[in-house]
């Protein structure tokens, strides 16, 4: 009795993990709709694209292109069109495409350019990159609509290279000075050209800019890119114990962060 | 002994050879950016004379379209300028006062040709021309020696770590201060802006530090019986806050709270987190409202989420009046994690010191069909209210269009309800 129970246990458990294989590269049960971010929406997009209703980058964000490709797949296949990817859309999806995740992931990562269209082979579909020099990653962060990719680096590397040892609030606040700089009529009008103005910041003249920023560097310039700013407004910031110029004593200063004083 | 002081001229020779090489190297590395100096310093000086005489050439005209190019090159001539003068290793001091004045001029020069002031451009511009022309003749003697022949790259090293008032522009920074403050005076409704950044208006009562804490508390539970290190802002700061800096298990952060009336501009916290979704979008929809809730901020709308490795970012605007408008510059900003759901991060800055709205502005009907070309569809349209150029707060149409093929391209465009002025254009990815 209790080895036809085993057995039972047995069957069932290698029955799931036969069906298993052809469910991993289906949906998890998260609703899925604007603002999303991540394998879903790469597997939505790739899903979508495969029918033709997506022709934009397979990048794991849900912008506005996946959410007209959704509601133009809703209206279609006769489902709720609200854009909002639940259980019916993904069933349907499912149903009628195929994802080849472990291609399409090879792709993102190599940087390659591709598309992931039903009905060409997919090795017909990989237009090159690679390298850097063709699609990105997958977008490492979904960033807020009037601030690139380009600007995450920059601003990450500055604050990596300015405030690596401050706390996490400094580094933000390392940050949230550059954009500062960027709606005062006093400096220039692009991230590059503040961080790169000459004898605007110690890590371009010493170099330190070129290290390569960590992850906590590029979450705090994400968070100052969402608006957070810990320097109540300031536009610069000096170190009190090695800082020889007269002048930015004579700013009116605001408060101190670690080894920072952030003024006007 | 032989082989040794054999060996040691070997030494010192490669010793030498690879000195000169690194002196070889520092020189030609030198020559380089003194070239790149040189040159920036000949195209802002160039630009300089350029823009001085395109503002003198646009006294001449009266004809709408002859002033108009006009305008347009000004605007472009002062951001070529700037784009000069931000390469050069000036004084931080000596590059604002400039990128300020020169802006202000190509900022002049837009307005006037988006909105055909052309007289009142006749009455400032000609005092500005004259100082203007001052300006160049003193840059250019500012200026000389770095054409000298010496070839000295100690000069241009020099410029940016001198004290203003015993550099070679010490002149110019005087008189671009002074110029700016008698040609660009600031208007009511920049002055309105920069008070709202500096938040002097509060009348509220003041709190203890202990106060401020309790209301952090009671805002964030999930902070409590922390351990909290709290300073005030600095004496020279436009408005006394507490800042509060802590520590609870994993998680350290901070919080900037005012000291009249205990408002919380921002708080942030940092811990690790999972980056496996633990919760729905919809529930960190019901947390945020959860949270506004006990923050008593009833007049707020969802306005975007974004999602990433590990949080949602959410932003919320303040919601006015019959038409329901959302009130962009009153924007409430959230960071909730991923993992559970808790709130990391809160910014209310903008928030607490509201914008005084005009509700009568009047709203005159668009007819988008003619308004955009044909093939572009209007999905979604509300009212807000938010800044032009000039710093006003105005009623504005907000538009979702894109363009009826494949690519499904959208556009968010911003027109003001009144005068159909459009304020801003941006492609939604």
């Amino acid at each position: 009795m209790v080895r036809s129970i085993f057995m039972t246990i047995i069957l069932t458990l290698g029955t799931f993990a036969i069906v298993k294989p052809s469910e991993t590269s289906a949906f998890s049960s998260q609703l899925i709709e604007r603002g999303s971010f991540g394998d879903d929406v790469i597997e939505l997009q790739a899903r979508l694209q495969w029918l033709g209703y997506y022709n934009g980058r397979i990048d794991g964000i849900f912008g506005y292109g996946t959410y007209w490709a959704v509601r133009n797949f809703q209206k279609e296949f006769g489902l709720d069109i609200d854009g909002v990817v639940g259980s019916s859309t993904k069933k349907n999806l499912v149903n009628s495409t195929e994802y080849h995740e472990d291609w399409v992931k090879q792709q993102i990562d190599r940087g390659n350019q591709f598309t992931h269209y039903g009905g060409t082979p997919l090795s017909q579909q990989v237009k090159g990159g690679g390298g850097g020099s063709g699609q990105s990653k997958s977008s490492d962060m979904q960033l807020p609509v009037k601030y690139s990719e380009r600007d995450l680096q920059l601003m990450a590397n500055a604050v990596y290279g300015e405030a690596r040892g401050e706390p996490y609030e400094g580094q933000v606040a390392v940050a949230a000075v550059i954009l500062n700089r960027l709606e005062s009529p006093d400096f220039p009008n692009t991230i590059s050209d503040i961080i790169f103005q000459p004898g605007a910041f110690t890590a371009v003249a010493d170099g330190q800019i070129w290290l390569t920023p960590n992850e906590r560097a590029k979450q705090a310039v994400l968070d100052a890119m969402n608006g957070w700013d810990p320097t109540e407004n300031a536009l610069y910031y000096f170190n009190p114990q090695t800082a020889t110029s007269k002048w930015i004593w004579s700013r009116p200063q605001i408060k101190q962060i670690g080894d920072h004083i952030f003024c006007y | 002994m032989k082989s040794a002081i054999y060996l040691l001229s070997i030494a010192v020779l490669a010793l030498g050879l690879y000195s000169y090489e690194v002196r070889q190297e520092n020189t030609n590395l030198q020559q380089t950016v003194h070239a790149q100096y040189t040159n920036a310093l000949t195209n802002a000086s160039e630009r300089l004379t350029n823009l001085q005489e395109a503002i003198s050439q646009s006294l001449l005209f009266q004809d709408q379209v002859a002033l108009e190019a006009q305008l347009d090159n000004i605007w472009r001539m002062s951001n070529e300028f700037r784009s000069s003068i931000s390469s050069l290793p000036l004084s931080t001091e000596v590059a604002n006062d400039w990128l300020r004045y020169v802006g202000n001029i190509g900022e002049e020069a837009k307005y006037v040709a988006d909105n055909g002031d052309f007289e009142e451009w006749h009455k400032k511009m000609g005092k500005i021309n004259e100082n203007l022309k001052a300006l160049s003749d003193e840059w250019t003697v500012a200026t000389t020696r770095f054409y000298e022949n010496d070839g000295d790259f100690k000069k241009w090293a020099s410029v940016a770590t001198q004290e203003t008032k015993e550099s070679p522009f010490k002149n110019v920074s005087a008189n671009l201060k002074s110029y700016t403050e008698t040609d660009f005076p600031l208007t009511a409704s920049e002055s309105d802006w920069k008070k709202k950044q500096e938040l002097q208006n509060l009348t509220d009562k003041e709190l203890t530090k202990e106060q401020a804490i309790d209301k952090l508390e009671l805002l964030i539970p999930g902070i409590k019986d922390a351990t909290y290190t709290v300073t005030k802002s600095k004496e020279t700061a436009p408005y006394p806050f507490y800042h509060i800096q802590f520590v609870k298990g994993s998680r350290i952060g901070y919080a900037d709270i005012t000291v009249k009336g205990g408002h919380i501009l921002s708080f942030l916290s940092e811990r690790p987190v999972q980056e496996h979704t633990g919760i729905t979008q919809q529930q960190i929809k019901d947390r945020v409202y959860q949270f506004l809730g006990r923050a008593g901020y009833k007049d707020l709308q969802l306005v975007e989420m974004r999602e990433n490795h590990e949080a949602w970012h959410i932003s919320l605007a303040r919601v006015v009046g019959k038409d329901k408008a959302l009130v962009y510059p009153d924007g409430v900003q959230l960071k909730v994690s991923k993992d559970s759901g808790e709130l990391l991060g809160f910014n209310a800055m903008e928030y607490v010191q509201k914008e005084t709205v005009d509700e009568s502005q009047p709203v005159n009907p668009i007819d988008w069909e003619t308004f955009f070309r044909p093939g572009t569809i209007v999905e979604e349209e509300r009212l807000i209210y938010t800044e032009n150029d000039a710093f006003q707060l105005r009623k504005c149409y907000e538009v979702i269009a894109r363009f009826d093929n494949k690519l499904n391209e959208t556009f968010r465009v911003v027109v003001d309800t009144d005068n159909h002025d459009v304020i801003k254009v941006e492609y939604m990815p």
